[in-house]
């Protein structure tokens, strides 16, 4: 591989980590608090949970398991942040792998694939396609036309092909998909 | 004897060869390519497969899963990239042995070895799981709710990863099962007002991005990572020599595989690694380890191998996945309407004897694959990255929305592709997440019923031996790394 891989323990996601020595983990600890606030929320939505007769629900309610299952999560979850602590000190810490920052190009990425999705119910599963096909491989930094532009159609129009008439899907044409009809 | 006759006639069927040998090309193909795996593969496969009668789409899954499992060698030994997480053990004497021009021996080892291993462990399965099935029948929900726990524990090792971590993502998984109307009361739970949420978070969706989509993301973060090649490959079945100074460590690797597989949660990667650290650990020859020792190749893609194999004896048996490609495999039995577990051998046992002959033909299939088409195999490392994932993408769109021509799942597919992507950089590994989710009905159900049959008391749990039997094993199973430390 080319690619040089930061392996610097100290520094991780672009910002300096708690040393080996230190008891807390700075990054677990803030994983450790979202996980703990979604516990919270997840907690009070079972407390919305309709409510039903013992005699009904033979004494196990609807909120019994979920609400076991959270005590779990939470409670494994308050361990996060010292995890580092006693484990590195085995030299066997197998946290984290994110030695980097979040790229610009991994952000636009996942924003693209959201605007594809948002958009099949306009433009129609087909169309869909060729946008992932031809947006996808530019903004990876392809600049080939002749190889994008036989690829964004060919691509789609196999799998549509494929999946359609060999296995029966039926694809969402989309408004623009109507209005072309 | 009757299902056995049947189950085998169904495999011969030529349009399940066709199908197998299918999944056997796709197999090799992802786990050769770096990034993909035959989980999802597998996943992806899946709702295309629902259209398909059940056995031959089951075998056809079964298939990739055992040649995605030996795929992975090929670009471990090629290009020092494992194309999947169970051949990392393999590049660690693989590629040095290629780099010394004896990259054709080096593969010819890694499929004997697979091969061997495979078929070793599929004679284990044929008679393992039988048993298991008839011992797990008589299981009550206090005995499942226990197997169940012990199989989530064991959640802690897998993939090698962080204990706490993979407990948690595989509590989460649980969790996520719990969403949709409640079975005993018809409550609706985690719904939100989400008339899709009713029926539960569906599998297929989750499954795709979890292992595809999340993978696509992460690949955008690594546009510029390029391979040095091996170009010159003849590959060449094992001299005679070579035979005798593996042989020993094929069947000493079988059997960790094989054993490692049987374990719940436990795949193919731990069993690579544990078959890579024996085989140097008996070798007289340890000190050649890591500069190309054909011990080192051939010890972990016999262990990888042979999980395969072993990890269906629990899927089939007891309904608990041995791995993160059982798991998705299990989904699939459900989805055809099939009842995993002791069941399945009393009341379809010919897919059970379909199962086998499928892994059986795959294995004889791939070594024809793996001997006549690693070079060119090979060459699709030469696919560019900025062609292959759109595709990708374009695949895991097509799966989530064709099961349910729902676009909901795809939305459901994109979150959580995301949510992967992210977990996976704070160390939490998809696999467990996903074992959560297939065993949380399970889980849920049987910890209900042993409620009810024991009037809210919790201490009745441990008037069964077998439930105390599993939980003794659980605490084992946890405390264990700390137990290691001591030591």
């Amino acid at each position: 591989m080319t690619e040089s891989v930061n392996t610097d323990p100290s520094e991780e996601n672009g910002r300096e980590r708690a040393p080996a020595s230190s008891f807390i983990d700075r990054a677990d600890l803030g994983v450790a608090f979202v996980i703990l606030v979604g516990c919270g929320l997840l907690y009070w939505t079972t407390a919305g949970f309709e409510e039903v007769s013992g005699l009904f629900a033979q004494d196990v309610p609807p909120e019994f398991f979920p609400r076991l299952v959270i005590g779990v999560v939470a409670v494994l979850t308050l361990a996060l942040p010292f995890e580092q602590f006693f484990v590195r000190k085995s030299g066997k810490y197998r946290g984290r792998d994110g030695t980097q920052n979040i790229r610009p190009s991994t952000y636009i990425t996942a924003a693209c694939l959201v605007a594809v999705v948002a958009s099949i119910a306009f433009l129609g599963a087909a169309l869909a396609m060729f946008a992932v096909c031809l947006a996808l491989p530019v903004l990876w930094g392809e600049r080939r036309i002749k190889v994008i532009l036989p690829y964004a159609i060919l691509m789609p129009l196999a799998v549509t092909l494929v999946f359609s008439y060999l296995l029966g899907v039926h694809f969402e044409p989309g408004v623009l998909g109507l209005v072309l009809r | 004897m009757e299902p056995i006759v049947q189950g085998l006639t169904l495999v011969l069927d030529p349009v399940n060869i066709a199908l197998v040998f299918g999944g056997v090309v796709i197999g090799v193909l992802v786990g050769a390519l770096p990034g993909l795996s035959s989980p999802m593969a597998v996943a992806l496969l899946l709702p295309f497969t629902i259209t398909l009668d059940p056995v031959p789409a089951i075998c056809m899954m079964t298939a990739i899963y055992c040649a995605g499992t030996y795929g992975g060698s090929i670009t471990a030994i090629l290009i020092n990239a494992p194309g999947a997480p169970p051949a990392a053990a393999t590049a660690l004497d693989g590629y040095p042995m290629a780099k010394r021009g004896e990259a054709g021996r080096a593969l010819g080892l890694a499929v004997v070895s697979s091969v061997s291993g495979g078929v070793i462990s599929l004679v284990v399965f044929l008679f393992a799981a039988p048993m298991l099935a008839e011992l797990a029948l008589k299981f009550r929900p206090p005995e499942y709710f226990a197997l169940t726990v012990f199989a989530l524990s064991m959640l802690a090792s897998i993939s090698g990863g962080s204990l706490l971590r993979n407990l948690i993502a595989g509590a989460f998984g649980v969790l996520l099962a719990t969403a949709g109307i409640h079975l005993t009361t018809g409550v609706e739970r985690f719904t939100f007002g989400i008339y899709e949420l009713t029926e539960g978070i569906g599998f297929v969706p989750v499954l795709i991005g979890l292992f595809a989509m999340a993978e696509l993301l992460a690949q955008s973060q690594a546009l510029n990572v390029s391979y040095e090649r091996i170009t010159s490959v003849v590959v060449k079945l094992p001299s005679r020599a070579d035979f005798r100074r593996v042989r020993w460590t094929i069947l000493r690797s079988s059997g960790i595989g094989t054993f490692i597989g049987i374990l719940p949660a436990e795949g193919a990667t731990v069993a690579a690694i544990v078959g890579y650290n024996e085989a140097k650990r008996w070798s007289k020859n340890s000190h050649e380890f890591g500069r190309g020792a054909p011990e080192g190749i051939a010890g972990p893609e016999a262990a990888n191998n042979a999980a395969t194999g072993g990890a269906m004896v629990p899927t089939l048996a007891l309904g608990i996945p041995g791995s993160a490609t059982t798991a998705i495999i299990l989904a699939a039995l459900i989805m055809h309407g099939f009842r995993p577990g002791p069941h399945l051998m009393q009341e379809t046992p010919h897919v059970f004897y379909a199962i086998f002959g499928a892994m059986l033909l795959a294995n004889v299939m791939f070594l024809g694959v793996g001997l006549g088409g690693a070079k060119l195999f090979s060459r699709i490392t030469l696919i560019p990255r900025q062609l292959l994932w759109p595709a990708v993408f374009v695949f895991c769109m097509v799966g989530a929305y064709a099961f349910a021509s729902s676009i909901f799942d795809v939305w459901v597919m994109v979150i959580a592709g995301i949510v992967g992507f992210l977990m996976k950089r704070h160390g939490f590994p998809p696999a467990p997440l996903v074992m959560g989710l297939i065993l949380g009905r399970l889980v849920e159900e049987s910890l209900s019923q042993s409620m009810i049959m024991f009037d809210n008391n919790w201490f009745r749990f441990f008037e069964s031996p077998i439930v105390d039997g599993f939980f003794l094993m659980t605490v084992i199973g946890l405390l264990w790394p700390l137990i290691k430390r001591r030591r």
